[in-house]
């Protein structure tokens, strides 16, 4: 699950790190008003609140929305009322959003800092160490976005451990790498282990400052903030959970997650309904490489709820842009005959317009495959993945 | 012969008495699995499915000589199962639980370190033996016994290999399901370590997908033994876009964008015979 800008600030500062001061505003003249703050003396930075990063160096769908970032520094008040005004509600391009872009729901209002140089900080899981990573990076004269992709081993990695604080030396080696002076020191100190505990106590699996600014007198500020958390963990975290933002998902990720199932969606046609990512994964390659796109995937896991599993397939069914249906589902802790009864009970309710290709294997694979031919509806039933794509390429360019 | 697990091995079933262990481990006594004992904190004494049922996983292993543990506990349970797992000292832990916390993860590969306890998973099917022993959710049905290992990150891929390797003629070693959660116990380099000592092994299917280096340190390792038994690799994710995520930090970890044209390319300079068609798998099998 991910938050906000404004919501990863909060937590932040409540593991020590500074932040500066602002406020979030879903009006102009609620942003107008927390500028006139005593707190917040301008410039101001007007941020739009899309959960992606490369926000200032994105673009607007909405031509109204003026040609500038996501980012922008204002210098009145009353340019902090009309950029946000231009901002709200239209939709932000990122490099991390793809070409749809998101909507853009409230925006950060903050006093601009003045620093004399920053960098970028993060932490994430190596999957393959298995450890806690802390990543730092000079950015001097390149973004994070150009290094990670050209240069990612230039980057500083210090291992941390779970049940630590970040070591002095550790510390130093930072101090050292990016060549700041000695007066940021306790407060580089300060800044990691408070990233480091926040992700921990957290449940995060990745936080993101990027940048931090150091100021003269020494100080850090993260002038930027991103976490990501464990969905497997939010059941401990009833806080987070809260910060939810509903706005970000489509209505069909939103059921599909009532579910515990996961649900994706793409530009192509054929809308898969599979038992784990793997299987999706190789779905949507063969489809690709007969020149067919995937519409969307639903993963219904090991579900085993016939009323969910049909729930699952109905939000497949509905989506406008399926004009097929390949159900393929390999059973070992799942059941293939709980799948057709969820295909069976799905169709009655929404009804079956679109060619429908299923393919069972493993657990109660017989059964299932009776079921659906009891039913006398026009499910076509194929033995192998290959078969089963042919056959709904067939089915599509006949109904076509 | 086989890996991990044959028809000797003593299997302790870890939650015994849950809907889903007494499913699957009815299933896997009826496939000649020799699971000698249930652990259920709060039900030792008891008898479920003929088997005794005890507190711990020191009682189980202490009375019935058990050394490797199947557990269907739910995901929050994970954690304390697997450190009882490996304070018994057992040899094997296979966990099927999907959704264990990341947290809980880096804590039990942090316990495993130096331990005895290999474990497998979580969020997979398990491992099996043909004929032998069937530790998870494996469809037995579909099993036969051959010379052919399978390795997989992806459950239901799984099962796609093992079909390719019986259309092929052939049959199955042993086939581990590794899973595909964030952090997981065995990897591909620990279980292609054990198939080339395996005699009754005599090559291997792997099945990769995007994410993660793992792949490309499985080809490290494979590029540097001396003496290589085939491998056939199927890598899936092509067609997934990058993007959809946040931040940088993810890549920044596994240097840089890794694409599944990087991995199948590490892959198939180490040796590997890669396929860009899971299905295309048996016809190259067949040449064997």
């Amino acid at each position: 699950m991910n938050i906000h800008e404004y919501q990863a600030k909060k937590i932040l500062s409540q593991y020590g790190i500074k932040i500066p001061k602002g406020g979030v505003a879903y009006t102009p003249t609620e942003a107008k008003k927390i500028a006139a703050r005593s707190s917040l003396r301008g410039p101001w930075v007007v941020k739009a609140q899309i959960q992606s990063g490369a926000r200032k160096d994105g673009y607007f769908i909405e031509k109204a929305a003026g040609s500038r970032g996501g980012i922008r520094i204002v210098k009145s008040r009353k340019d902090v009322f009309t950029q946000t005004e231009k901002m709200l509600g239209a939709t932000l391009v990122t490099v991390q959003t793809g070409p749809k872009g998101k909507p853009v729901s409230r925006v950060y209002i903050e006093n601009f800092e003045k620093v004399i140089g920053t960098f970028y900080a993060g932490i994430a899981v190596d999957r393959v160490q298995a450890t806690l990573t802390l990543l730092i990076s000079r950015l001097k004269d390149k973004e994070i976005t150009q290094i990670a992709v050209s240069n990612p081993e230039q980057i500083l990695r210090i291992p941390l451990e779970l049940k630590k604080e970040v070591r002095p030396e550790q510390v130093q080696k930072i101090l050292d790498y990016l060549k700041l002076s000695p007066k940021s020191a306790k407060a580089l100190e300060i800044f990691v282990n408070g990233l480091h505990k926040a992700f921990i106590e957290k449940d995060a699996t990745m936080i993101e400052v990027n940048p931090a600014g150091v100021k003269k007198s020494g100080e850090i500020v993260a002038l930027d903030a991103k976490i990501s958390f464990d969905d497997n963990a939010l059941y401990r975290h009833k806080d987070i959970s809260r910060l939810k933002d509903d706005y970000e998902n489509s209505e069909r990720e939103l059921q599909a997650a009532k579910y515990r199932f996961t649900y994706s969606e793409f530009d192509g046609s054929v809308g898969c309904i599979v038992n784990g990512d793997g299987i999706a994964l190789a779905a949507m390659d063969l489809l690709r490489s007969k020149g067919v796109g995937t519409a969307c995937f639903l993963n219904v896991k090991g579900g085993v709820d016939k009323d969910n599993i049909a729930s699952g397939i109905k939000i497949i069914m509905t989506n406008p842009r399926v004009e097929g249906i390949l159900i393929n589902i390999l059973g070992g802790f799942l059941r293939c005959n709980l799948i057709a009864d969820g295909i069976l009970s799905a169709a009655s309710e929404v009804g079956l317009n679109v060619p429908l290709v299923v393919r069972f294997e493993g657990t109660n694979k017989e059964e299932a495959k009776e079921i659906l031919e009891r039913s006398k509806l026009p499910i076509i039933i194929a033995e192998t993945m290959e078969e089963a794509v042919d056959k709904l390429i067939e089915a599509m360019e006949e109904s076509d | 012969m086989s890996i991990l697990v044959n028809k000797e091995t003593k299997v302790i079933c870890q939650g015994i008495t849950g809907t889903q262990a007494t499913f699957h481990i009815r299933r896997s006594l009826d496939y000649g699995t020799n699971v000698v004992a249930g652990v259920t904190p709060g039900k030792g004494g008891e008898t479920h499915l003929g088997l005794p049922v005890f507190d711990s996983v020191a009682e189980a292993k202490a009375a019935t000589g058990g050394t490797a543990s199947i557990m269907y506990v739910p995901a929050p349970y994970v954690k304390d199962a697997v450190k009882e797992a490996v304070e018994a000292e057992l040899d094997l832990a296979v966990c099927i639980a999907e959704g264990v916390p990341v947290k809980d993860m880096l804590e039990i590969k942090a316990m495993l370190k130096g331990s005895k306890t290999r474990l497998i998973g979580p969020n997979t099917p398990g491992i099996i033996t043909p004929a032998q022993a069937r530790l998870g959710t494996f469809p037995e049905n579909i099993m036969q016994s051959g010379n052919i290992g399978i390795i997989s990150r992806s459950s239901t891929l799984t099962y796609e290999a093992i079909l390719e390797v019986n259309q092929a003629g052939l049959g199955e070693s042993t086939v581990v399901g590794l899973g595909d959660d964030l952090l997981i116990g065995m990897d591909f380099v620990d279980v292609l370590e054990l198939f080339h000592k395996d005699k009754a092994t005599k090559a291997i299917v792997m099945i990769g997908q995007s994410g993660s280096t793992f792949e490309e340190t499985a080809a490290h390792y494979y590029k540097n033994l001396s003496r290589k038994k085939p491998l056939y690799a199927f890598v899936a994710g092509n067609a997934i876009p990058f993007g959809h995520k946040m931040g940088y930090a993810g890549e920044i970890i596994s240097n840089g964008y890794v694409s599944v044209q990087d991995k199948k390319d590490a892959l198939e300079d180490a040796g590997v015979i890669v396929f860009d068609k899971i299905n295309d798998i048996h016809t190259e099998l067949q040449k064997l």
